[in-house]
């Protein structure tokens, strides 16, 4: 019987499931990642976990539920830092104990610590410390972390090519880009795990892509791109997130074919009310591109941020036309 | 023989129709309390705008907006269905047609929209919060026993200032009780709340704004003039309140059924009478997955009309045509 190792679907996981499901394969184990987030999984989140704490870090709890019974391990590194001299929001550090202590009966954790702030010299051992749980062959586990080193960098590779990855996690995929018929850019910033999650983001990708939208994200661009852009802040962007976000807000300004940007953040994020007042001057200071701001929490009524992107398409379709000198209405 | 475009806004708090003439002119307006049961709001305005209409009257479109506006459609055929900030800014425009900013605060929802050249340039709706919109407002008034209407005047005949913290509902509330039971005046506490709620407005919605004049204020909120002669004190320059401010979400998509129907050449409005059918609502939780969806299901005469609610479309997809026990 291989060691079944489960990862919830949800936080990093859309930043990095290529790369954890192939090592965790590679090493033997079978993978089990939990259903895609639902109601069920918000409502059993929101149930054992901390009040104050946010609504992703609360489906976490949520999906580390959907696993517990029917895993040996579930995969919750202690994340501290994932580049060099950056960070990222400290709940990623506690998580394995925020889960400890408010969830009973849980399989044991694979939570070793990753912290990548002053070298990714240590990134051999942290490698060698989470596979160390399924096997206690170095060799194989060195051989596992590069095929799925090279998963993830094709992985990254196809998203440059327009994809997302709530696209490749679909079954049916294909490798194609949904192609809606007008070829407008709208850039969605905000963190992978409210935008990809398509129950707590309530589909703004497909909602925004029924509009004749094409969707582009922080991962389409190329990273070099993206810190280039991001060196020419006044100020170094210490959040690894905020960094992504910024350099990639200040590349869009610059893009033509970008015709709108949309910020998603969660209510109570401390690092969205940082970044996304940024962003917001950033694109008002030095372009007349629409922006939006989208916020979410637990309810589940749609008409608020449906009422937000219609009208967000709306002006930009109007815009369109008045530049068209078409008729002024819509 | 009168030809018309109807207009229809659903609001949380208020439901509007508006009568319109082919020349835009306003021929009739209502305003008359949602709450919390649209259905029956927008029968009963239904059948006091046939009342009024003469015999003979055509209606040529419908128009529905507002966060009813897909129920209302459902329920009365509508040409159009807009969101509230094009058919507020359509509606300004056709007021006020170099207007630059509009201020609507409504019963849940506050927005700021920018017009330049006629167009929609950028908006803001308050996020997840609905503190300083109209029902809390309402609910004050109704906490202090002054009727909604007398709210305004009374704040004019304020001769002292008294600070309310307006960042968050609830703040402001325990803020007026405290300030009320240190003896202040009534008019006095009901200024501040004035002040309190155009200053988080502008702090909250039109923060980095340029917000030039003409400045228009409408949605419900627009008939308090304390709270207009806030904004003034506020931005220093004139506000104009338009004399249909109330309704003028509902004149907006008068003015889209009209440019739309031109463009389809028929309505899809299902005919004044409509108000005199039974409508009956009836929901379920779908328990296909664990999504547990709240699907509604919309019945006119008690036949299946329409289903919404579900995230696959398993149930608003199926065709309606067929006979929904089979399928339940």
């Amino acid at each position: 019987m291989p060691i079944k190792v489960g990862i919830p679907r949800a936080l990093l996981f859309y930043e990095y499931y290529s790369l954890w499901i192939s090592f965790f394969e590679e090493l033997g184990a079978e993978v089990i990642v939990s259903e895609k987030t639902n109601k069920e999984i918000i409502d059993i989140g929101v149930k054992n976990t901390v009040d104050e704490a946010c609504l992703p870090v609360k489906v976490f709890h949520g999906h580390v539920m959907d696993l517990k019974n029917r895993v040996d391990y579930i995969f919750i590194p202690r994340i501290i830092s994932l580049t060099e001299g950056e960070y990222i929001c400290p709940k990623f550090c506690g998580l394995p104990e925020m889960i400890k202590y408010s969830i009973k009966d849980i399989p044991k954790f694979i939570d070793t610590t990753i912290n990548f702030r002053k070298s990714k010299k240590n990134l051999n051992r942290t490698v060698m410390e989470i596979g160390s749980y399924i096997t206690q062959d170095k060799k194989k586990i060195k051989r596992a972390f590069e095929i799925a080193t090279e998963k993830y960098n094709n992985h990254r590779m196809l998203m440059e090519t327009g994809l997302l990855p709530n696209d490749m996690l679909k079954k049916d995929f294909l490798g194609e880009v949904p192609q809606p018929s007008k070829k407008d850019k709208v850039l969605l910033l905000g963190h992978p795990y409210n935008i990809y999650d398509s129950y707590m983001s309530m589909e703004v990708i497909d909602k925004l892509r029924k509009h004749g939208l094409r969707v582009v994200t922080c991962d389409n661009l190329e990273t070099d791109v993206i810190d280039e852009k991001a060196k020419t802040l006044n100020k170094k962007m210490f959040w690894s997130f905020g960094r992504k976000i910024l350099g990639t807000t200040l590349h869009a300004i610059e893009d033509d074919g970008v015709c709108g940007i949309i910020y998603m953040a969660c209510f109570g994020c401390g690092l969205d009310s940082v970044i996304a007042e940024i962003v917001e001057r950033k694109v008002r200071r030095s372009s007349d591109k629409p922006f939006a701001m989208l916020s979410l929490d637990e309810h589940t009524g749609e008409a608020g941020i449906n009422t937000r992107i219609e009208a967000f398409v709306d002006m930009i379709r109007w815009r369109e036309d008045h530049e068209d000198n078409l008729s002024t209405y819509r | 023989m009168k030809k018309v475009y109807l207009g229809v806004d659903v609001g949380s708090v208020s439901t509007n129709i508006v009568v319109m003439d082919s020349n835009k002119n306003i021929l009739d307006n209502l305003y008359i309390r949602t709450k919390g049961k649209p259905i029956e709001a927008l029968k009963i305005g239904l059948r006091q705008t046939r009342n009024k209409l003469d015999k003979d009257t055509k209606v040529l479109g419908l128009g529905t907006t507002g966060s009813g506006r897909h129920l209302a459609s459902t329920m009365l055929g509508a040409d159009i269905v807009k969101n509230e900030i094009t058919a507020h800014g359509v509606a300004a425009l056709n007021t006020v047609p170099d207007v630059n900013t509009i201020i609507e605060i409504g019963g849940q929802d506050s927005k700021i929209i920018l017009l330049r050249d006629g167009i929609v340039y950028d908006f803001a709706m308050n996020t997840v919060c609905a503190a300083g919109t109209g029902s809390f407002l309402d609910r004050q008034a109704e906490r202090l026993g002054i009727p909604i209407q007398e709210f305004g005047n009374l704040a004019l005949k304020s001769k002292s200032q008294v600070r309310i913290a307006g960042r968050c509902a609830v703040f402001a509330e325990s803020d007026m009780i405290h300030k009320q039971q240190l003896g202040h005046n009534q008019e006095d506490i009901i200024n501040g709340l004035c002040e309190a709620m155009a200053r988080n407005y502008l702090n909250n919605l039109g923060k980095g704004k340029d917000i030039k004049p003409p400045v228009i204020f409408q949605g419900g909120v627009a008939a308090n003039i304390g709270i207009k002669k806030a904004f003034e004190r506020l931005l220093g320059h004139e506000i104009i309140v338009p004399r249909f401010a109330g309704v003028m979400g509902a004149i907006g998509s008068c003015l889209l059924a009209r440019e739309e129907v031109r463009k389809t050449g028929k309505t899809k409005f299902l005919g004044l009478d409509i108000a005199d059918s039974n409508f009956n609502v009836k929901s379920f939780e779908c328990e296909n997955c664990s999504n547990m969806c709240e699907v509604v299901k919309f019945y006119r005469d008690e036949k299946l009309a329409a289903r919404w609610g579900d995230k696959c479309g398993r149930w608003s997809n199926v065709q309606i045509a067929k006979d929904d026990e089979k399928l339940a």
